[in-house]
């Protein structure tokens, strides 16, 4: 899909770009888009175990006008496609989306020879950002994605990764 | 509810099939015996008789007590029969007999005491599939209906509203049908 | 002319549409109000907007690869689904589940329904405008969770069962774990009942809500919950016992206020009686395999068509099977109670007011994916 290029702001300071984007990594607000299952870890993940509130992420907002992120959580069906993508015109700028679910990424276990209903990934139409695989996720998977989130607008990781031998 | 005035009910209403009576181990279900058995015919081909197609198969082996074949006209009035003795509609549902160009509609029936499971089967010409809606009888049926004509074409004549329920509402395809291409 | 306009103002009625994206319609439900004001003049579902293909993929994968969809139409409560599935191919096929199996797949399947019953608990009382409920509730879900998950490898969407018992056997951790979480939750019940039952707003909201009258659900087939909250007596296994159920004593809880406050009583009663069920058949769990010795590896049911039925936490999940002797399945049809429950929705929220609407809705208990299949 072809890329929109917005304007650049007409006078830039570095220190406040990157005190912005520190800013907005930190209170991501996303929105409630749970489509199916993986709707349902995303909810356990705000919930008071996996917490996802001490990362800034608190306040799932129902409406699109008032979100930054877009949490595609599971399968997005030929019929519900445009209503995604009126939703995520919707989102106010800066936006980002990501992908949680097998069926977000490329349409999961719902992909066969001669299906007719299931769209095959949310990168079909939308620009997605951060993937996270899983059927479904983890929360803990769904907070790394946070964070591999909050990389890309900041540039920085607030958390060592964890390296696994 | 009276499951001797019931079978007698069903009995009435079920369509006649021959059945040839000498064949051990034809499935009660078979699709009218005398022509498309697989058997091997004996050396004296014994009588087909006609016989009301309703069957009482093991519910351990199966799953339901009772198996009535009826003609597509006559699926309201046992409808109403059911509904009489107390029964409620689980599931319409249509399965495509594509190797013999019949769609059938089978709907399930079951009853809160005692436990009875009827099915009630219509075999329709897959052509020109069409059915009388049960929906004045049952209400519940009318989406179970709506769905069945999404998946497989089946007309519901006098149905209140045939619109898609499950597919796109500008859907002109019916996926279940076995000569089904998705474009 | 004021009187004229004032006329028409009365008589007109707008389209509110609900949805498909919406905090409280636990998925992607679109319900297209006819309003007069506040008051719901006509109500249509709009469904399809996770129609997953359910259906044809079981006449494309084999049985065994039929197994994953399964935990995934209704996903809190998967493990239901997993057994009514199972236990078809087994009727199909004569396969005998060893009874070590069979406890552990009631002992699961209970606690299955508890957590679902708290899922449907805290998206309730959500939906009614109560946060903090919701975060307790998934508290003690994730414990039952990190129990199902120390057995079944998921946390959500299990495929735990296999047709002729279960592929992983419990340990001693599971059993204590098990035992511990009843004691924990038998007492955070009274809270539970103290803070939300007993509260006034709550009451309010729900006494004598969406009347549903015995006749209508017969009229529409519904079951489950839904159904006892309406004085129905129908629960599959008390009246149609599969597996084990018969083995131990429990009650069916029924209301007969037919209230949205009845159905409410009657998921919170099931919890209890579902720890019940789990604490006899802890006590009596025997030693065994947990897979039947002569499973066959290749699953062909002999031509023909089968039905089964379980009790789901919402209701009564039947699956019609078609088989042609082949390794998949000539038709496979998904009857989901949530189906059957939201097609009284039509009919029942006629005259209510918005939020009352929404009330009853919440307390049918949907789940989407499972209407769309």
């Amino acid at each position: 899909m072809e890329s929109q290029s917005l304007q650049p702001a007409i006078v830039q300071f570095a220190p406040l770009d990157k005190l912005l984007a520190l800013g907005r990594a930190n209170s991501l607000w996303p929105m409630t888009f749970g489509l199916a299952c993986c709707a349902i870890e995303m909810m356990a993940t705000g919930a008071s175990r996996f917490d996802l509130a001490r990362f800034g992420a608190e306040v799932f907002r129902p409406s699109p006008r008032q979100c930054d992120v877009m949490i595609v959580a599971g399968t997005i069906n030929k019929k519900m496609a445009p209503a995604v993508k009126t939703l995520y015109d919707q989102m106010p700028e800066p936006k980002w989306v990501i992908a949680m679910g097998n069926c977000a990424i490329s349409g999961g276990p719902f992909v066969f020879e001669g299906q007719y209903a299931v769209v095959e990934g949310a990168d079909k139409f939308l620009p997605v950002d951060v993937y996270i695989p899983g059927c479904p996720p983890r929360p803990e998977a769904l907070i790394e994605g946070i964070l591999q989130l909050e990389e890309k607008v900041t540039g920085s990781r607030r958390w060592p990764r964890v390296q696994c031998d | 509810m009276d499951f001797a005035k019931l079978k007698e009910q069903l009995t009435e209403l079920a369509l006649l099939e021959e059945v040839v009576v000498e064949v051990p181990a034809a499935p009660a279900e078979g699709e009218g015996g005398a022509e498309g058995e697989a058997a091997p015919v004996a050396a004296e081909v014994p009588p087909a008789e006609e016989r009301p197609a309703i069957s009482e198969p093991d519910y351990k082996a199966k799953g339901f007590h009772l198996d009535v074949k009826v003609e597509a006209d006559k699926v309201v009035e046992t409808a109403k029969a059911l509904d009489e003795q107390g029964f409620f509609l689980e599931a319409i549902t249509g399965v495509d007999w594509i190797k013999e160009n019949q769609l059938e509609v089978v709907y399930d029936y079951s009853c809160w005491q005692p436990l009875c499971r009827v099915v009630i089967r219509a075999r329709l010409d897959r052509g020109a599939p069409e059915v009388p809606t049960i929906s004045e009888v049952f209400p519940g049926a009318n989406w179970h209906e709506r769905e069945t004509h999404d998946f497989f074409g089946i007309k519901f004549s006098g149905h209140p509203d045939l619109t898609p329920l499950l597919l796109p509402e500008d859907a002109d395809f019916h996926p279940l049908l076995k000569d089904f291409k998705a474009s | 002319m004021k009187q004229l306009a004032v006329n028409n103002y009365h008589q007109e009625t707008f389209v509110l549409n609900l949805g498909p994206q919406h905090p409280a319609t636990h998925g992607v439900l679109r319900v297209k109000l006819t309003m007069d004001g506040e008051y719901i003049v006509h109500a249509e579902p709009v469904l399809g907007y996770i129609h997953r293909m359910h259906e044809k993929m079981g006449e494309n994968r084999t049985w065994a690869q039929f197994m994953p969809n399964t935990g995934r139409m209704d996903y809190l409560s998967a493990l239901s689904y997993n057994h009514g599935y199972a236990a078809l191919v087994e009727r199909a096929m004569g396969i005998e589940v060893p009874e070590r199996a069979e406890y552990l797949r009631v002992i699961t399947v209970e606690l299955n329904r508890i957590s679902s019953h708290l899922v449907w608990f805290g998206a309730f009382i959500l939906d009614l405008g109560g946060f903090t409920p919701l975060l307790y509730a998934f508290d003690d879900r994730e414990k039952i969770l990190d129990l199902l998950e120390s057995v079944t490898g998921s946390r959500l969407t299990y495929c735990y069962f296999r047709f002729g018992g279960v592929y992983n056997d419990i340990d001693e951790n599971f059993v204590a774990g098990t035992r511990e979480f009843i004691k924990t939750m038998r007492k955070r019940m009274p809270m539970y009942h103290d803070l939300v039952t007993k509260n006034i707003i709550l009451i309010k909201r729900l006494k004598d809500i969406g009347p549903i009258s015995k006749e209508t659900i017969r009229k529409y087939g519904a079951t489950g919950p839904v159904a006892r909250g309406s004085g129905v007596d129908y629960d599959i296994r008390k009246n149609e016992p599969y597996s084990i159920y018969p083995e131990f004593d429990f009650d069916i809880p029924v209301y007969h206020e037919c209230d949205s406050m009845a159905r409410y009583m009657v998921r919170m009663d099931e919890i209890e009686q579902s720890m019940r069920i789990i604490e006899q058949a802890l006590d009596k769990l025997p030693d065994g395999p947990v897979m039947a010795a002569k499973a066959p590896k290749i699953i062909k049911p002999p031509k023909g068509d089968y039905y089964q039925a379980v009790e789901a936490a919402r209701g009564s999940f039947g699956i019609r099977a078609v088989s042609d002797g082949t390794n998949t399945a000539y038709r496979l049809k998904l009857r989901s109670p949530t189906f059957s429950n939201l097609s009284l929705f039509g009919e029942v929220c006629e005259g209510m007011l918005l939020p009352d609407a929404l009330a009853l809705m919440g307390s049918l208990d949907l789940v989407i994916p499972e209407i769309d299949r």
